[in-house]
């Protein structure tokens, strides 16, 4: 298992190292391939009417002039040992890992992704144990009542659920419990360690939204595993042996069925560390999702390098989290 | 040019923000349309020119504003946003400002840290400022000259503040070696910028390298206001600039929150243009912009500090009660939407070619691509808005006459132009703002109907101007001859408006702002006279011929004078529109409750 887990953190490195050039390489190679260079680069980021004196000032703080190599070498140093910036009056150190400096911000990317992140955190964590507790529930009982008024009632709403976007059923939750009653009003987050209370509350709607979506895909990934798993023979075996049905569909029917969904969790959590970005738009939560709008916009290519590295890294992990998973119920994997 | 600093910097919400104001009579229509129908609600567009909710009672409340994008900077030295100039008044005092007063008299530039105006000299080369003497910092200490002198110096660092305007560095008399700025001055005592002087400790003296009559709207700008150099912590003072206005940071978490709280120190007696009328300022940034009007309507924020009215979505709601067009503005923001007509690029670098497009643009079309009457603006036949300071009306190319365009004096100026049968030629656009998006492709139908055929050439809005439009070379080799732009002044005078867009020697070879490459005599000479006149009537006449002698040259394509719809939270007080920035004057603002 210590081997198993080994390798697949060495692999898991080498991944994040080749995540970083493809990502270095879109954003600082391709736009010299096409014909921009570094002085145009820097006049991005030098506000209006710069000199040319000013536009080589930027160019030589930002390292833009030099070869796109040392470029992502002084990149990855950063990323390992971290890097002192020169603020003007003093130089601050962004530790590991550094991943850059902001062209518009004027500050070291890290620092502020970290200030993102407890949002985001706060938004996925929660989000998460709602779908999955809800996904997983619905799932099980429509399986067990297959073709009922509850299966049926159950699985039109999963349908909705699945079908329906986020800006839609975000803007539409807003609109009933915020703004016409303002049951959840000022949807605005507070850390946890401020308020705990309030920052449940104002989190209950970005919660259920986009626990909404992916319960719904939940539920019937669920209720179709569940429905293929309890007419296994070995079901069949254990209800014969006069096992509890409870036991028999916990024990031996769910824990079968919940493999796929595992793997499916460790990639939705993952993509959603990385910034849930249409959830967090709509309710104008400043986590990484908004984060990575914003850079976007301002074009900063030192911040959508960091937040793409970022959620690389969290897919990444996600995934050998589920393998490890996946190792540790089923034996054959480690080999 | 903050608010023309809008073409290269910022999102579109931003953009709008760097519009300039309605001189007073935003409620008009003009142009056939707008928000000010008879029959509208008696509220509506009242605070274009009175204050609605006069009041100078304290509470403890807190007042929320929303913006849907970020800050450039909340450093008064490094910023270039509209609505930061605005909102910075409740933390800091430039030298001058404007005059925190509705309608037209808002326009005017009046002393803030200073006890008056600047004085001259006679050969035009000096002007003294003296400061109001018991100015404290936030944490009590008193505002030197030096401090105002240091917040200037800290502007010839690009590296360390690069967005803000570069005018002191053009304007102020250059030495040997050049000045780089307090960060690399080797200077013992890093005020080593020769060119402003502080005889004493509520003196300041500039020395200008030549006579420039708007240094007192120069000193308007937010980067006079005094920074001590001990408190300087270069790229990181935004998070916490030193406060000499009414309200001070008590925490910023960047491009996140920002939470003011009244300066202890602050005495209204010398900050008459602000107010200190509530217990707490919160701003919550990077907000959804749908999300920022709903709660707009729900009362739980006060106040869209973005300053560029509500969204489509917004309008609709606001435009069918009269109830909430009760508590709505309306007015022109001093922004100008246009086309540059470039005057190199063949054919049009014959008048008459450029004549054809001036009356063949169907306005009206135009007009509804920015949004129609309300949101979009007023149609323009002038390259001024009407809040210009000299501003004249007239309408060379019967642009509000014809505003559907007049194909057969197109025909005729075609002819002229020794182009009878048309021409082709490109047209340059943003392509990520779908207003304009929609503007070239109403221009390009207009035209074809005149035999001008058009190919649409869109470009990112971050690059437009730094690799595209903005580069004279690109221009010519990919026969761009039509450029969409838009433009409000740094300051609201002709010079200010007409210099960086139409005089011969602002063309440059990347940044280019004066798109359409004019390089008229008549105009370079106005503008020249311009920045050493100081009479004013003389002053605004020439605000006028320039105007006239850029539409003679048909150097430009005016489009409209943007006009956006403001929510006016009712339980607001103080609530006016700034004519200068376009917007509600944030410094002034109170709760009724």
């Amino acid at each position: 298992m210590v081997t198993f887990i080994v390798r697949r953190l060495i692999a898991t490195v080498f991944l994040l190292v080749v995540v970083s050039m493809i990502t270095y390489a879109v954003f600082f190679l391709i736009p010299r391939l096409a014909g921009q260079n570094s002085y145009q680069l820097a006049t991005q980021y030098v506000g209006r009417n710069p000199t040319r004196a000013a536009v080589l000032d930027i160019e030589q703080k930002l390292g833009l002039n030099e070869p796109i190599w040392v470029q992502y070498g002084r990149f990855i140093r950063g990323l390992v040992f971290g890097e002192h910036y020169n603020s003007g009056t003093s130089s601050t150190y962004c530790p590991p890992p550094c991943f850059g400096y902001s062209f518009k911000s004027q500050l070291p990317v890290w620092p502020q992704m970290v200030s993102s992140l407890p949002v985001t955190i706060s938004l996925a964590i929660g989000a998460a144990i709602l779908w999955l507790v809800g996904g997983v529930t619905i799932g099980v009982i429509s399986a067990l009542k297959r073709g009922t008024l509850f299966d049926r009632f159950s699985m039109g709403i999963a349908l909705a659920g699945v079908s329906l976007p986020i800006f839609f059923t975000g803007l539409l939750s807003l609109a009933l419990f915020s703004y016409k009653w303002p049951i959840f009003p000022n949807v605005t987050f507070v850390p946890f360690t401020q308020n705990p209370l309030l920052w449940a509350r104002n989190l209950v709607l970005p919660w259920v939204t986009l626990a909404f979506l992916y319960a719904a895909l939940y539920a019937r990934l669920t209720r179709a595993g569940m429905l293929e798993t309890m007419s296994e023979d070995y079901i069949r075996t254990a209800r014969a042996k006069g096992l509890p049905e409870r036991t028999v569909i916990i024990k031996h029917g769910l824990r079968a069925a919940l493999t796929p969904i595992i793997t499916i969790f460790g990639l939705d959590l993952g993509a959603l560390l990385g910034g849930a970005v249409i959830t967090e738009h709509t309710f104008s939560l400043n986590g990484l999702g908004q984060f990575t709008i914003l850079a976007i916009d301002n074009q900063d290519l030192p911040e959508i390098l960091g937040v793409t590295m970022l959620a690389a890294f969290f897919i990444i992990i996600a995934n050998l989290a589920v393998d490890i998973l996946y190792a540790v119920v089923d034996p054959r994997v480690r080999h | 040019m903050p608010r023309r600093g809008f073409m290269g910097l910022a999102a579109a919400g931003a953009v709008a923000a760097l519009a300039l104001a309605a001189c007073g009579g935003g409620s008009s229509s003009g142009g056939g349309s707008g928000g000010g129908s008879s029959s509208a609600p008696a509220g509506f567009n009242a605070a274009v020119t009175k204050v609605v909710n006069p009041s100078n009672k304290r509470t403890n409340g807190t007042i929320y504003f929303g913006n849907s994008s970020t800050p450039d900077s909340t450093d008064p030295g490094d910023t270039y946003y509209a609505n930061m100039w605005n909102f910075s008044r409740l933390y800091t005092m430039p030298l001058m400002t404007y005059a925190s007063t509705p309608g037209p008299g808002g326009l005017k530039v009046v002393p803030d840290l200073a006890t008056a105006p600047g004085t001259v000299s006679d050969n035009g080369l000096t002007w003294t400022y003296h400061i109001k003497p018991n100015v404290k910092f936030e944490d009590g200490t008193t505002v030197t000259s030096q401090d105002v002198k240091y917040a200037v110096e800290r502007t010839f660092d690009r590296s360390v503040l690069p967005l803000g305007p570069a005018y002191f560095p053009l304007l102020l008399a250059p030495q040997k070696p050049a000045y780089p700025g307090p960060y690399k001055d080797r200077s013992k005592n890093i005020m080593g910028l020769k060119a402003v002087q502080t005889p004493d400790a509520t003196t300041i003296v500039f020395h200008l390298a030549h006579p420039f009559a708007d240094f007192n709207y120069v000193t308007a700008i937010p980067q006079t206001a005094p920074v001590p150099p001990n408190k300087d912590t270069g790229t990181k003072y935004q998070l916490h600039p030193w406060s000499t206005g009414p309200y001070k940071f008590q925490s910023y978490q960047l491009n996140k929150q920002l939470t003011l709280v009244p300066n202890t120190f602050w005495n209204p007696a010398t900050d008459p243009n602000a107010k200190q009328l509530v217990s707490k300022i919160v701003v919550t940034m990077n907000m959804n912009a749908n999300d920022i009007d709903n709660r707009l309507l729900a009362g739980d924020l006060n106040v869209d500090m973005a300053g560029t009215g509500v969204q489509a979505a917004a309008r609709a709601k606001i435009l069918s009660s009269n109830s909430l067009k009760a508590s709505s503005d309306d007015p022109i923001t001093g922004f100008l939407w246009y086309a540059y007509l470039n005057t190199v690029v063949p054919p049009m670098n014959n008048v008459h070619c450029r004549m054809a497009i001036e009356y063949a643009a169907n306005k009206t079309n135009l007009q509804t691509a920015y949004g129609g009457p309300v949101a979009g603006g007023q149609i323009a036949s002038t390259v001024s808005p009407p809040n210009v300071v000299g501003h004249k009306a007239f309408d060379l190319y019967e642009a509000t006459t014809k505003p559907g365009g007049d194909i057969a004096k197109a025909k005729e100026q075609l002819k002229l132009c020794g182009q009878p049968n048309g021409f082709t030629t490109g047209i340059a656009y943003r392509s990520d703002r779908p207003k304009e998006v929609a503007a070239a492709t109403a221009l390009q139908q207009a035209l074809s109907q005149a035999g001008i055929h058009t190919s649409l050439h869109g470009y990112p809005a971050g690059t437009y101007y730094a690799n595209f439009a903005g580069v004279p070379k690109y221009v010519h080799q990919h026969d761009l001859g039509i450029d969409f732009g838009g433009w409000a002044p740094d300051w609201p005078d002709g010079y200010g408006f007409f210099d960086f867009i139409s005089a011969g020697n602002t063309i440059g070879a990347a940044g280019n702002t004066n798109i359409e490459e004019l390089n008229d005599p008549v105009v370079n000479n106005l503008l020249a006279k311009y920045g050493t006149t100081t009479d004013e009537a003389t002053r605004n006449s020439y605000t006028a011929q320039i105007d006239m002698q850029i539409m003679k040259d048909a150097g430009i394509l005016p489009e409209v004078y943007a006009k956006s719809l403001l929510y006016r939270n009712p339980n607001l007080t103080n609530v006016y529109v700034q004519p200068y920035y376009g917007m509600y004057n944030y410094a002034v603002l109170g709760l009724k409750s």
